[in-house]
């Protein structure tokens, strides 16, 4: 049952144009950047590329830049540099905290933003051996034809679960993608597509570069819940960005994680602008969130318990950016 | 028993070159032996005053495809329902079914764990009742050594009252209890283990354990024992025994363990029998070779025998011999020396005549009471284990630094099964078979551990001493729930207590409540 690592090739190019064009000629192909979840999932034979194309080398995706419109992080920043840069945790502090909060010290010194944002969504029935898929009969994810999560219906449940999305898209996060033609920018939120088995709206050689967050933010923070202190996915991760305009609502932006296939901006937040932050106002918050995200029975904790709590922690974060 | 040891040296064999069995961490949490899920239902007399007047218990444990050592376990689970408190009248059933799934074991504490886990509840949640302070309903029903149980457990020492003592003035419980913030809460229990079963596991009439000790040319002293150091320290506590016993220096002492070809063969390490019985067996080898040296120093110093001191100089009133010169004076017309040494537990102590009565038995309980705190969010019900306080009586430390490694070890292994670690299967497929979802604490959320150690010095014990590793696990799970119950009033029948399943107690309460309120209002 010991499975060993499948033979692949691997190419190191230096520049972005050159990782693609490595990816057009040879399909079945994967770009490697960190491999903390790739490498993984190679393993356990759930993905099987000839030739994995490293990312580590190509300098252009490793920087952090600020300039008077906002910041640009580098899809090939690693997550502990994002997680103790200046900028990020004086002024995004929602970023720093994801940043911070993804898995253990070994993953963030070698996970990279890029690999966060596209993370595979993971399933309890789909994060398994080769041997135990097998058993299984696979899933609709992953070689089979039933999601074992809601056999009754014809989608893939599986989560997603990058900390770092919800963080950046409550600053309204835009991510400039570089294809074989063209270079394209489109909002961090239009990337993701709430369906477990393609989550990406991305084409086979289109290469997320950089994602780039706008200047004056307003106050942030996240928070995500796990069953240990360290390592774990999360069962729900939250962001929230809230701007005060007296002493009411200027702006508030709620995102998740961890709920869905695709992590997401809460929609109907801006009824709230204009608004005192009251009991009456934070429970409408958690309504609100109760009512959007989508659990499933993807992870061994139950799908209520995620709902439940993500909405806890929503009403918790608008409290305490409101008080601050 | 596992099975890939005997596998390996059978194809080994019939290969006739070395094999290699290499198992992925999948394939070790489906072949190894975890304690095997257990539900118990338990019912306890007492009077208002706190005493226990009676215990029944049904005990259902969920095996796997193979027996192994279930029986055992499930015993255990029955005979360690006692050995602490005083109980007038027992009656247990216990019941170990066979499943479709991978088989059980004797993990940590075996079968100890949550028959404690639930009896230390039930006492919690009868004592608030009773409006009775816990630590008194365990004080006054306290065994009284030397005593035997229903069951013909001998109890030779018992350290627990002190134990209760330290843990209860370190945590300022009674300064503290009832005055914590919301969602924060203090709660404690009490649990045992044996130090090692009286019985042997083969019944060849070997002694329990036997150690060799030899002695060269150059005063080294090597002592040869079959007891593998697993990172408990029992190489130490054999290095420790034999130096103590001659009253010479560690580092003339050299321990060669667990080398089949030389030592002799232990019985291994479960129920931490390796300190009680190869401690013994190391304390009679060394006795053996001192009176020898005693002879050969009072030769030297032409004096009786019974005046001489031994030690890294042998001396008889104002004289003294350097332990080298004794050394040579042994050595003459004899070469090196090579002697061994054994224990055995005598009959008395190997348990009651009943069926299953030797399971349990032992010469020396080890004691331990803890306290647990614990905070619970309030958004996302985590609870947050804030420090424990804990207390073991370990007879006698041979060797205080690794006995409180050993303490918080056990604590942080009993927390882990308390809070996350799980074994589910899906259709029968282990849900749980890697270490990102078999979840051990990681050192985020381990909390300060502060140990105390408690030193009955227990009669038949090496130097008095008892176990140190086991003891103080099963208290875990009980002082944490009985903390929860304290923090939020909830009280939860089933481990792990992850906050799903905290969530899901406080939202049947409110609907009890809105149940109960509505029935009011009709009424």
């Amino acid at each position: 049952m010991t499975a060993s690592l499948a033979d692949f090739r691997i190419v190191h190019p230096t520049t972005v144009k050159d990782a693609i064009a490595a990816r057009r000629q040879q399909p079945p192909s994967r770009f490697i950047a960190g491999g903390t979840d790739l490498i993984v999932n190679i393993r356990r034979g759930i993905i099987r590329p000839e030739l994995l194309i490293d990312l580590s080398g190509i300098d252009e995706l490793s920087e952090i830049r600020a300039d008077g419109d906002g910041v640009t992080i580098g899809a090939g920043v690693t997550i502990a540099t994002l997680a103790s840069d200046p900028i990020i945790v004086s002024r995004y502090r929602a970023v720093a905290q994801a940043a911070e909060g993804i898995a253990g010290p070994g993953h963030r010194v070698m996970g990279t933003v890029g690999g966060n944002l596209c993370l595979d969504t993971r399933c309890i029935y789909y994060n398994q051996s080769e041997w135990w898929r097998s058993a299984n009969s696979y899933c609709l994810k992953n070689r089979g034809d039933t999601c074992h999560v809601a056999p009754q219906g014809n989608r893939c449940h599986a989560t997603f679960s990058g900390d770092l999305a919800p963080a950046l898209l409550v600053f309204g996060a835009v991510i400039d993608i570089a294809g074989p033609q063209s270079q394209r920018r489109i909002p961090l939120s239009e990337l993701y597509v709430e369906d477990g088995r393609a989550h990406l709206a991305l084409a086979e050689d289109d290469l997320v570069v950089s994602v780039r967050v706008p200047a004056n933010p307003p106050a942030s923070l996240y928070e995500k819940v796990r069953a240990r202190g360290a390592i774990d996915f999360p069962l729900a991760g939250v962001a929230v960005a809230l701007a005060k305009s007296a002493d009411t609502i200027g702006s508030l932006r709620i995102a998740l994680t961890g709920t869905n296939s695709r992590p997401f901006l809460l929609t109907d937040t801006e009824n709230f602008v204009g608004r005192f932050v009251d009991d009456k106002l934070l429970q409408e918050i958690d309504r609100l969130v109760q009512k959007q995200v989508q659990p499933m029975r993807t992870t061994l904790v139950s799908a209520n318990y995620r709902r439940v709590a993500a909405a806890a922690v929503a009403r918790r974060l608008v409290s305490k950016l409101s008080s601050s | 028993m596992l099975n890939f040891e005997i596998v390996t040296a059978l194809l080994a064999k019939a290969a006739r070159g070395k094999v290699l069995m290499q198992l992925s961490r999948e394939e070790t949490f489906i072949t190894h032996r975890a304690r095997p899920q257990t539900d118990i239902k338990l019912k306890l007399g007492m009077t208002k005053s706190g005493r226990m007047t009676a215990c029944e218990c049904t005990v259902t444990q969920r095996g796997g495809a193979y027996a192994g050592y279930g029986i055992i376990t499930i015993l255990y689970a029955g005979a360690l329902l006692q050995g602490i408190y005083d109980i007038p009248a027992v009656k247990y059933d216990g019941y170990r079914v066979y499943a479709n799934l991978p088989p059980c074991g004797a993990m940590r504490g075996h079968g100890s764990v949550d028959m404690r886990h639930a009896f230390e509840c039930l006492v919690d949640r009868m004592a608030r009742e009773l409006k009775l302070d816990p630590f008194m309903v365990r004080r006054v029903n306290l065994l009284k050594p030397p005593t035997r149980t229903l069951n013909d457990l001998v109890v030779n020492s018992c350290g627990l009252d002190e134990c209760l003592d330290k843990v209860e003035r370190a945590s300022g419980w009674r300064e503290r209890i009832g005055k914590l913030p919301p969602g924060k809460g203090l709660g404690m229990a009490c649990s045992h283990y044996v130090s090692g079963a009286a019985k042997t596991i083969h019944r060849t009439g070997e002694p329990h354990a036997v150690v060799n000790i030899k002695l060269d040319f150059d005063g080294g002293v090597t002592a040869l024992t079959g007891a593998a150091d697993i990172g408990q320290g029992s190489s130490t506590m054999v290095a420790i025994a034999v130096a103590e016993t001659l009253g010479i220096s560690l580092d003339r002492v050299r321990v060669v363990s667990a080398d089949t070809a030389v030592t002799p063969k232990d019985n291994g390490a479960y129920s931490s029998r390796i300190t009680f019985m190869v401690g013994n067996a190391a304390i009679d080898a060394a006795k053996h070779l001192k009176g020898i040296l005693v002879k050969a120093a009072a030769r030297k110093l032409e004096a009786k025998p019974e005046d001489v001191e031994c030690g890294e100089e042998f001396r008889v009133g104002q004289a003294r011999v350097p332990f080298a010169d004794v050394v040579a004076a042994a050595l003459v017309d004899e070469g090196a020396i090579t002697l061994k040494g054994s224990f055995t537990c005598p009959d008395e102590f190997q348990g009651g005549k009943h069926r299953g009565g030797a399971v349990g038995s032992t010469m020396g309980f080890s004691y331990a009471a803890q306290v647990v705190e614990v905070s619970i969010d309030d958004a996302t019900d985590m609870i947050t284990v804030d420090k424990v306080w804990v207390a073991l009586d370990c007879g006698h430390a041979i060797n205080t630094l690794a006995v409180e490694g050993q303490i918080q070890g056990s604590v942080w292994m009993g927390m882990g099964q308390a809070m996350c670690e799980e074994t589910r299967y899906l259709e029968g497929l282990p849900a749980h078979a890697s270490f990102l979802e078999y979840r051990m604490p990681t050192i985020a959320e381990s909390p300060p551990i502060e140990v105390h150690i408690v030193e009955s010095h227990d009669p038949f014990g090496p130097f008095g001493a008892k176990e140190a590793s086991e003891g103080a696990l099963a208290g875990f799970p009980p002082a944490l729930v009985n903390a929860i119950a304290n923090a939020i009033g909830i009280d939860l029948n089933e481990l792990p207590v992850t906050p799903d399943r905290v969530m899901d107690a406080l939202i049947q309460r409110r609907r009890q409540a809105r149940l109960a309120s509505a029935r009011k209002a009709t009424s």
